[in-house]
């Protein structure tokens, strides 16, 4: 344990660690502080005034270091003669405090009477009501009577939209400053602040697009009163109807944990209906934020577009038909189709339905072709070697660590990973973004590297060859790497063109690397996730906590995906060898792949397991509707390899049911088991099946032990709202690295590059897409772009080409209208496409292409 | 006697830069530089015992000292915010005698060996800062100040900047965050502006009034003991006294420290006009306690101790005096007002308390006063003071409970006879 003091809260010692702070010192040991601006992921200001103690130190003798004595033989105190704010000070040895006398006790209830005096007291219409920290501690302090004459009250605009997303109370607002605090120095987005002075103080929106940052709703949680609300939920429902069920974000590799709250709605026909989405805490993967992707994007999950029935393809018309009719229909087609079927699954299918689907696989064929879908990432067998060790936790890297995040736009990517990055580098952790542009975490990094796209592979091997001409390879680690030899001999005379890059890397203590694959082809990207391996198992950077690889999946679960058995090369040989008969679950590529679009068309039948009518779905002979992660349970793997449950939230859509199900209801029809009966026992199965996932079970993933800092419950007041985890914080599976008899292998890696003549383009991803799932949530339209391009600067000028401007991208035989974004991101050559802007594919993987302007 | 910083008083032109040279200008600067180390010019602020004239009096030496020696980079900031109500002594010394601040700022900064000067304005200041601009450059050209000041391998810049307006950026640590370009609020302390992580940009900074400045070259080149001698061991040197209000000479007036309140408002500010009785002194501005103007207080020493015996503070000496006819609930009234429009508006108590009995006050004086107003006229002030992030909090208590426990009765005639103030002490300015 760190270095502790003894500090004396009330009369009683406790020990608590050194430096940390009084307020949170005493919440270890079990006192209650109050206080209201104060929040434990943020630094003091000592605002609010509500944390007031008696503080004193205990008097050392000067020679002897002893505490003097009085006549009692008690140690002798130096007060303070005026009550502190607990919330500025910090621990040390021999601090002394009182929280629980008369004059302490006085002083708060004072504070709590200012407050009151300019509050609108609007409890019985507050959306924080019931969960309100003023209402809370106005019950523990403060005067039972108000000597406030109501009608000397402020009056104040109520409902001010900082943006579309969130709306301010200006009556509400105590002034803590912990929004202002929260996106400032958490998120580092100048988008609040405190406008004038006095009791006009203010909080405003200096941003244009204003409150422009994609975690606002965090600033909802942590505000201490209902002043800031959502435009999902205020007005919404009551915080004590609400029923909370765990969940994780179904739209990223984080795997945020979330808390659907849930009620009986007259919207949703009676039955129980997500009302909103909030943090759940889990201070191993995402604290307690989430980003307004995952807080905003669940609106698919009751959507009136929602398919509710089996649909059969009648010549151009859909039937309406029940299951066994559609499982007869596929069975028999399956049955035939032997080898010549594929299998594509989606990147939010959970474990349980990846397992049934690749059991359902198994049955049509011994070797049956098993893809994921999107397919432009790959490397699992890196990542089972060097993942990042279990139990890391990004908020404990700090001076002695270095990050590198390479090949991803980290905050349009994995939202929470990046807050917690720029955090990360705020406390001294050393950052090295490396990518073929400049994106938002450059901001933040102690080293950028902006290579040709096409050389990620050869920097990130560089790294590697600078670790030997500098001596840092680990030889007791490498001991247990077969290959290091020969790689490091192949290293040799390696060109290192980012030198200081490559040692701010190799000089901290841990290293974790972020390994996405922006501009690589999927061969590259092989050679990418092997060249990290490479570098951490070389200078020993795994198998511990806080070290190894972390790949920026896209998607919630295609790490489960790759663990189950699926892989993207089978996706991309699927190119060369289209089958005649495709098994689609929830996976949408005609959204993405113009060729696949050639081959599902060619196809002979196609079955499709969705929530939406996709275009890809439009291929199929058969839909299936399948259940939203709201109405059924689950597991998602996240990409740090940790297996999370999520639980049924709301009652089913129409017939649909759980993936996991519909392919056990058909591979029964195959001849397979009688389809299990829960979710539970699917990955009861999983754990004996998979050696990964032994530990698994539903009831070790549910195992929660106490977190700090205390949110949820009594201690609103301390965390805000986020939510307390009840649901399990999930198991991480140990990569080989930890596992110290383990024989660990590195290569040397392909360092082709692509040649591409002329201009090419490079698809990009945005957090705000119009992904099938993200795409129903109404409220976020307005922040999701229209398809544009960016385009190098001089290359825009040279074709007569500006900002704003509607061009035509040639690029893989096809034309797109797009909006030319000119604002010097894109490098010289490169055209960037946003994925998933529009339905219409446009490329996947980097490609030669051409810019035209239209007319005049 | 002559005057040691108003010093325009015997030397007109003064602000001029010849003038000022030919007047042993910039002496002590050179003598600074040229005699002693930056620590022997601590030493001798110290001896001299000069105590800040911003308001809190605290040993100017001594804060010079806490500015770690191992810090890289260091500043100085002159405090020109003066905004204290009845506070106008600084402007006279920028105006006036400028090269004389800007000495003093110098031999601070070669003391704390800071490498930039920044001179913080009250906003209403622009055209004594653009006057300054110049008089910077006099002074750059002469090799006082900018690269290697007087031949030495000590560089040091001068800097000036604006303030928007704001009272409290008078408040030091309020004004460091004004100068980096944040919203005006003070800061937690710790870190005090001299520590690591407390100063401007988070560097070591010394912070001092204007006053307090103008006072450095007179030690430098006379020594801490001549200093010493004037006013007293605990409070010496010459202080600046704004005399304001009801006073039949209003203005600067400087005088050793120790003189008494009688022979500082009759002897030399001419007493009180019209023949009338004096009833009340503001002896620091609108910020501390109003003291009765009873014998006992008329002949009492001008000291920061003795002011303070009394009850009340010298703070920055910014006299405001009121005659018999002043309706103290009034006055009170007034500069609560002042403080909740200036209250920065950060800590609960100050922003709601100053809010709180603003409405009391205005409600007091529509005649619509109740019993209990008066309990929370004597309460509320107790709730906020010494709870507070700044000083500010505690000012505002001042006047309303000085007057409150002092003035008792005329408070309690608001509450039986609705009459409001009488015409004449109620300008059009009061709201
Ligand atoms: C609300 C408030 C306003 C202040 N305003 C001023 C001011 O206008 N000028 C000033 O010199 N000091 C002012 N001070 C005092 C400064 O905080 C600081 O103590 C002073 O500048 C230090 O300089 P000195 O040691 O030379 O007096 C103010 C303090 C407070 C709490
Ligand atoms: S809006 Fe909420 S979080 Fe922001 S300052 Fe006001 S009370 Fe605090
Ligand atoms: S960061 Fe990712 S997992 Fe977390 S809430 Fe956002 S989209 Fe969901
Ligand atoms: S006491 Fe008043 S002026 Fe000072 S910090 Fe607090 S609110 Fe601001
Ligand atoms: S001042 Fe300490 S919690 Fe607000």
């Amino acid at each position: 344990m760190a270095e502790t003091v003894t500090i004396t809260i009330d009369g009683q010692q406790f020990q608590v660690p050194k430096g940390i702070n009084l307020v949170d010192a005493a919440k270890m040991s079990g006192t209650d502080i109050p206080v209201f601006c104060y929040h434990p992921k943020m630094d003091p200001v000592g605002m609010c005034r509500m944390c007031l103690v008696e503080l004193g130190s205990v008097v050392t003798n000067r020679e002897t270091g002893e505490p003097d004595v009085d006549d009692n033989g008690d140690p002798v105190v130096r007060w303070f003669p005026k009550l502190q704010t607990a919330c500025t000070q910090t621990v040390s040895e021999g601090m002394v405090v009182r929280g629980a006398t008369q004059r302490v006790r006085d002083a708060r209830d004072d504070i709590l009477e200012f407050i009151l005096t300019s509050h609108p007291l609007d409890c019985p219409i507050c959306d924080k009501g019931g969960e309100c920290p003023l209402q809370n501690l106005t019950m523990a302090y403060g005067p039972g009577e108000s000597r406030f004459v109501f009608d000397d009250k402020i009056r104040l605009d109520k409902h001010v939209p900082l943006g579309d997303l969130i709306y301010l109370d200006r009556e509400r607002c105590i002034q803590c400053a912990r929004c202002t605090r929260f996106c400032d120095e958490v998120v580092g987005d100048d988008v609040l602040a405190f406008h004038e002075r006095g009791r006009r103080l203010q909080i405003v929106t200096i941003s244009d697009p204003p409150f422009d940052t994609k975690f606002s709703g965090n600033t909802t949680d942590i505000c201490p009163v209902g002043a800031l609300t959502t435009a999902d939920f205020r007005f919404g429902a009551r915080p004590w109807e609400l029923d909370e069920v765990p969940s994780i974000c179904p739209h990223c590799p984080v795997g945020c944990n979330i808390s659907a709250s849930t009620r009986l709605d007259r919207d949703f026909g009676g039955k129980k209906v997500i009302k909103r989405i909030m943090p759940r805490q889990n201070e191993h993967v995402n604290e307690i934020w989430i980003c307004d992707k995952g807080r905003f994007g669940h609106h698919h999950a009751r959507a009136e577009e929602r398919l509710t029935t089996p649909l059969l393809r009648r010549g151009d018309e859909w039937v309406a038909v029940d299951w066994d009719t559609a499982y007869s229909e596929i069975a028999g087609r399956l049955k035939k189709a032997g080898d010549n079927v594929a299998f594509l699954a989606g990147n939010n299918l959970s474990n349980e339905d990846l397992w049934e689907l690749r059991k359902l696989a198994h049955r049509t064929s011994n070797t049956p072709r098993l893809g994921v879908w999107p397919a432009f990432m790959t490397g699992a067998d890196a990542v089972a070697q060097a993942g990042v060790g279990t139990g890391t936790r990004l908020q404990d890297m700090g001076p002695d660590s270095a990050i590198l995040v390479i090949a991803s736009d980290f905050e349009e990517e994995a939202p929470v990973w990046w807050l917690q990055v720029k955090q990360a580098a705020d406390r001294g952790a050393k950052v090295v973004v490396a990518n073929g542009r400049p994106t938002k975490l450059d901001r933040y990094a102690t080293e950028v590297v902006h290579y040709e796209y096409g050389d990620a592979v050869a920097v990130l091997n560089s790294f590697a060859a600078r670790a030997r001409s500098k001596n840092k390879i680990d030889a007791d680690f490498t001991a247990r790497v077969d290959g290091a030899a020969e790689l490091e001999a192949e290293l040799k005379g390696t060109r290192v063109p980012f030198a200081d890059a490559a040692e701010t890397l190799l000089d901290a203590e841990d290293l974790v690397i972020f390994a996405g694959g922006e501009g690589l082809t999927l061969d590259q990207h092989r050679e990418l996730m092997q060249a990290a391996a490479n570098l951490l198992l070389l200078t020993g950077h795994a198998g511990k906590p806080n070290n190894g690889l972390v790949p920026v999946w896209p998607g919630a679960n295609l790490q489960g995906a790759f663990d189950l058995g699926f892989s993207a090369e089978t996706t991309a040989a699927l190119a060369d060898q289209p089958p005649t008969v495709w098994f689609i679950g929830s996976a949408d590529p005609a959204a993405e792949d113009a060729a696949l679009v050639q081959s599902l068309a060619n196809a002979e039948f196609v079955v499709v397991s969705t929530q939406f009518m996709t275009p890809t779905a439009a291929h199929a002979n058969v839909i299936l509707p399948a259940q939203s992660f709201a109405e059924r349970e689950g597991t998602f793997t996240n990409g740090m390899r940790r297996v999370q449950r999520f639980y049924t939230a709301q009652g089913p859509v129409g017939d649909t049911l759980p993936e996991w199900r519909i392919y056990a209801n058909i591979g029964a029809r195959l001849g397979g088991d009688k389809p299990r009966i829960s979710a539970a026992l699917v990955m009861r199965d999983i754990t004996q099946n998979v050696p990964r996932y032994a530990a698994m079970a539903y009831p070790a993933l549910a195992a929660v032990e106490k977190q700090f800092p205390d949110v949820g419950g009594d201690d609103l007041y301390y965390g805000g709202t986020a939510y307390t985890n009840t649901g399990g914080l999930g198991i991480q599976w140990p990569a080989n690295a930890e596992d110290e008899s383990a024989r660990l292998q590195v290569r040397p890696v392909q360092l082709d590059g692509y040649q591409i003549e002329g201009l090419f383009a490079v698809p990009v991803r945005v957090l705000y897409d119009r992904s099938t799932l993200f795409e129903q949530s109404e409220m976020m339209h307005t922040h999701v772009p229209e398809p544009f391009a960016e385009i190098n600067n001089q290359d825009a000028a040279h074709i007569g080409i500006v900002d704003g401007e509607v061009i035509r991208l040639n690029v893989n035989g096809a034309q797109h209208l797009l909006t030319a974004r000119v604002n010097g991101q894109a490098p010289a050559g490169v055209v960037l496409v946003p994925q998933l802007l529009s339905k219409t594919p446009i490329v996947i993987g980097p490609a030669a292409c051409a810019i035209e302007k239209i007319g005049e | 006697m002559e005057h040691i910083l108003l010093r325009d008083l015997d030397i007109p032109d003064i602000w001029q830069f010849d003038t000022y040279m030919a007047n042993g200008g910039y002496d002590g600067l050179k003598k600074a530089v040229a005699d002693h180390t930056p620590d022997e010019v601590i030493q001798i602020v110290m001896d001299s015992n000069l105590r800040g004239r911003g308001g809190a009096g605290f040993p100017t030496g001594r804060k010079w000292s806490f500015i770690p020696k191992d810090a890289e980079i260091k500043y100085v900031t002159v405090n020109a915010d003066e905004s204290e109500p009845g506070t106008f002594k600084d402007r006279q010394l920028l105006e006036k005698n400028p090269h004389q601040v800007l000495e003093g700022s110098l031999i601070t900064a070669y003391a704390i060996q800071a490498t930039a000067v920044y001179i913080y304005c009250r906003g209403e200041f622009w055209d004594l800062a653009h006057e300054l601009e110049v008089r910077i450059e006099e002074a750059r050209a002469a090799n006082l100040l900018g690269e290697n000041i007087l031949g030495t391998d000590w560089s040091c810049d001068v800097h000036i900047h604006l303030g928007a307006g704001a009272y409290i950026c008078g408040e030091e640590s309020a004004l460091l965050n004004s100068l980096q370009g944040l919203l005006g609020q003070p800061r937690v302390r710790p870190p005090f502006p001299a520590q690591h992580g407390g100063g401007l940009y988070y560097q070591p900074t010394v912070v001092n009034n204007v006053e307090t400045l103008a006072n450095v070259p007179w030690i430098l080149l006379n020594g801490a003991e001549a200093y010493r001698s004037i006013g007293t061991p605990e409070s010496p040197g010459p202080k600046i006294f704004c005399m304001s209000g009801h006073v039949e000479k209003p203005g600067n007036y400087e005088l050793p420290l120790g003189i008494t309140f009688r022979e500082l408002i009759y002897e030399h500010a001419g007493g009180i006009p019209n023949g009338k009785e004096l009833k009340a002194i503001l002896p620091s501005g609108a910020s501390g306690p109003v003291l009765v103007a009873t014998d006992e207080v008329l002949d009492s020493p001008l000291t920061y101790e003795s002011v303070e015996a009394l009850g009340s503070t010298l703070g920055s000496a910014s006299f405001i005096l009121m005659d018999e006819d002043t309706d103290m609930v009034w006055a009170a009234a007034k500069m609560n007002h002042f403080f909740k429009h200036e209250s920065c508006g950060k800590c609960t108590p100050c922003r709601e308390g100053t809010f709180w009995l603003d409405r009391v006050y205005e409600r007091l004086l529509r005649g619509e006063g109740t019993a209990r107003d008066l309990t929370i006229l004597e309460n509320v002030p107790r709730q906020m003071q010494g709870v507070t992030l700044c000083a500010l909090g505690d000012f505002a208590a001042n006047p309303v409970l000085s007057t409150v426990t002092q003035f008792r009765a005329e408070y309690e005639r608001y509450i039986q006879s609705p009459e409001p103030a009488a015409a004449s002490n109620m300008p059009d300015a009061a709201r």
